[in-house]
């Protein structure tokens, strides 16, 4: 009897410690493990507080992964992919293009841990996988792989009549341009997932915004602005959009020499001179004699579309950068075209490219920059400048940088079209000759003349006839009334 | 005796479970304490004083390309930068190329509180030329330092103590330089 009491009450007591040690054990259990699926198979696999084990998932697809006590780093091979990443930091490397990641992998007990996103966006997505949520956890299932997502680079530049919008994509893609409705185009990309780079800032007075989805990259355009015409160029592979308003009788392009401009000049500064030979190709042609050479072609050429021109130096002579731009401030001219030929310690590397300035300072600096160049162009009433000064300036100096860029797309286009050189395409760089321009400024590479095959070419006078002549245009193109 | 011995062996059950309970949430407990949060950092896997950093060095087709490397890794900017100056003058691995094309010696480095850093290098031994051997050299040292020391600003190269205007006669190095993205491979 006394028994039949007691065992009850211990049994009570016992099912009250289990149910107490029960529920933390089934909370943590929720917390301990989710369940992944790839094909037939599944895998629990621990979390890390709200991170989850990276190593059974990545095993669970196939991957082989392996940690590197030496770099520090663990290396994925999947199919043709490799990636590697490291606890703590937030740069991956995937497949040798560099990546931010969202957040940092840490270091945990099964080795590595990191948030779903990373496992999601930074792994699994480089390697064509996706995420699909299930019951239980989730399912592995093939995704759009990286392959089909294409970084878009956008650049505009605006013209007095039209805007030339061109996006650079990262590889060669099938696209369609459609008007979706009435200022907004469509650029659908056939295979391919376009990814905006917003690293370089869209400036244009007829685009007003840009947006990548899913297939699409969305134009949005000012009122009463269209598209006007479309095509694509290859090596980059760029969508070239013509943009503005579309005229009721579209003449043909006037052919006839312009009218002489005796206001504003055309300056063409061949680089280097003097003791400044610049860069020397091994046959012992030296830069110097090579741009001064193509400057003189370019100009008779210029000239004979009725134009203006003004050389910075006529004879090997040396002139310092800065008085080669001032040069051209001072006889406020129409456009500033510096002529160069490249030299790389790499011999493979070739191609002409077309460079305007970029402002690559710190924002702190850009403002003293602003603040130096305004004192200086006032150095009779100094003063202390307003925020209304910056802004305006920062206004001029966008102004310009524009029309640079139309410039130097204009010239990039017409060597591209003309003579067979790899495009190496329109880029910006803080280049000195460039700085402190007012007006149109670029500086053409020409050609590396550290390339045998190239400097061959650049040797050879009718080559550099046609280098000349595809400038002039380019420089006839950007400067002809609309 | 057998009620005695029911009871000291369910006593006994109650104690052991009471213990387990204990055990177990304390044991969970102290693991969760001690689990990481994101955002705290926590030993490298191997505890050696080693960080991943990442380095960039020029290739054939006219860019910079990164290259991972484990290094010991200062946390204080002023030899943070020298270790990482020191691996690119090291060279790359494999594959790629130096962007750096002479023998340089880092001989200095500065580092204003403000994040402007500067490095002063050897000056080349003989000019160099090209537009692109000048980016390649300046944004493989600009964009490793930038890259890696997320409290800098801005990078300014001195050449043997000189500020110089230019290397090449391109680049305009009168100025600090910020990260630029454009000349690494994407």
């Amino acid at each position: 009897m006394q028994a039949s009491r007691i065992h009850p009450l211990l049994f009570a007591a016992i099912t009250l410690a289990l149910v107490l040690a029960a529920g933390p054990l089934a909370a943590q259990g929720e917390q301990r493990a989710v369940e992944f699926r790839f094909g037939d198979q599944t895998v629990d696999v621990p979390r890390v507080g709200a991170q989850v084990e990276l190593l059974p998932v990545l095993r669970l697809i196939g991957a082989e992964v392996a940690f590197s006590s030496a770099a520090g780093t663990y290396g994925v091979v999947h199919g043709d992919h490799f990636i590697q990443f490291s606890p703590d930091r937030l740069l991956v490397l995937v497949d040798g293009v560099l990546q931010e990641g969202s957040e940092r992998p840490i270091t945990s007990p099964g080795g590595v841990a990191a948030s779903f996103e990373f496992l999601e966006q930074t792994l699994l997505a480089s390697l064509g996988f996706r995420l699909e949520p299930t019951p239980s956890g989730f399912a592995i299932v093939p995704g759009e792989s990286r392959e089909q997502q294409v970084a878009v680079q956008v650049a505009a530049a605006d013209f007095a009549a039209t805007t030339t919008l061109v996006c650079t994509v990262a590889r060669r893609v099938e696209v369609r341009v459609l008007v979706n409705q009435e200022h907004e185009l469509g650029v659908h990309f056939v295979d391919a997932l376009p990814r905006l780079d917003s690293s370089v800032p869209l400036r244009s007075r007829r685009v007003t915004a840009l947006r990548a989805r899913d297939h699409v990259l969305t134009i949005e355009l000012a009122s009463g602005v269209d598209l006007l015409s479309w095509h694509q160029l290859d090596d980059p592979s760029r969508i070239i959009l013509e943009l503005g308003t579309p005229r009721p009788t579209p003449a043909a392009a006037p052919e006839e020499p312009f009218e002489q401009d005796v206001v504003q000049p055309i300056v063409i500064d061949p680089g280097h001179g003097g003791d400044d030979t610049g860069a020397v190709a091994a046959s012992g042609l030296a830069e110097k004699e090579l741009t001064l050479d193509i400057a003189r072609r370019l100009a008779q050429v210029l000239r004979g579309m009725g134009l203006t021109v003004r050389l910075t130096r006529t004879d090997d002579e040396a002139r310092a950068l800065t008085d080669r731009t001032a040069f051209a401030n001072r006889l406020a001219a129409r456009a500033f075209v510096s002529l160069h030929a490249n030299s790389s310690t790499v011999a493979a590397v070739r191609g002409a490219e077309t460079y305007y300035m970029s402002l690559d300072r710190s924002s702190t600096d850009a403002a003293a920059a602003a603040t130096a160049d305004l004192e200086n162009q006032a150095d009779t009433q100094a003063q202390e400048r307003s925020p209304l000064d910056l802004i305006l300036w920062d206004m001029a100096q966008s102004e310009v940088l524009n029309e640079s860029a139309g410039l130097a797309l204009a010239v990039q286009d017409r060597l591209n079209t003309r003579l067979d050189l790899r495009d190496r395409g329109v880029k910006q760089a803080p280049f000195a000759v460039l700085t402190g321009a007012t007006m149109p400024a670029v500086l053409v590479e020409v050609g590396f003349l550290s390339n045998p095959d190239e400097a061959t070419m650049l040797r050879d006078p009718s080559h550099q006839q046609g280098v000349a002549e595809a400038i002039a245009q380019g420089v006839a193109d950007f400067v002809r009334p609309p | 005796m057998t009620h005695r011995v029911l009871a000291i062996v369910a006593a006994a059950v109650l104690v052991a479970v009471i213990l387990i309970v204990l055990l177990v949430t304390g044991g969970r407990r102290a693991l969760r304490e001690t689990a990481p949060t994101p955002g705290e950092p926590l030993p490298s896997p191997t505890s050696a004083p080693q960080q991943q950093v990442v380095l960039l060095f020029a290739a054939a087709d006219g860019l910079l390309h990164p290259e991972l490397r484990a290094v010991p890794l200062p946390t204080e900017n002023h030899e943070r930068i020298r270790v990482l100056v020191s691996e690119l003058l090291a060279g790359p691995g494999t594959g790629l190329e130096p962007a750096i094309p002479y023998s340089a010696e880092l001989l200095g480095v500065y580092v204003e509180t403000a994040g402007h850093a500067f490095v002063d290098l050897s000056a080349p031994p003989a000019p160099l030329t090209g537009s692109h051997t000048e980016l390649m050299l300046v944004y493989s040292v600009v964009n490793t330092i930038l890259l890696n020391c997320p409290s800098l600003v801005d990078v300014q190269l001195l050449f043997s103590g000189e500020e110089v205007t230019t290397l090449t006669g391109h680049m305009d190095l009168s100025k600090p330089l910020a990260l630029n993205k454009r000349f690494i491979v994407q």
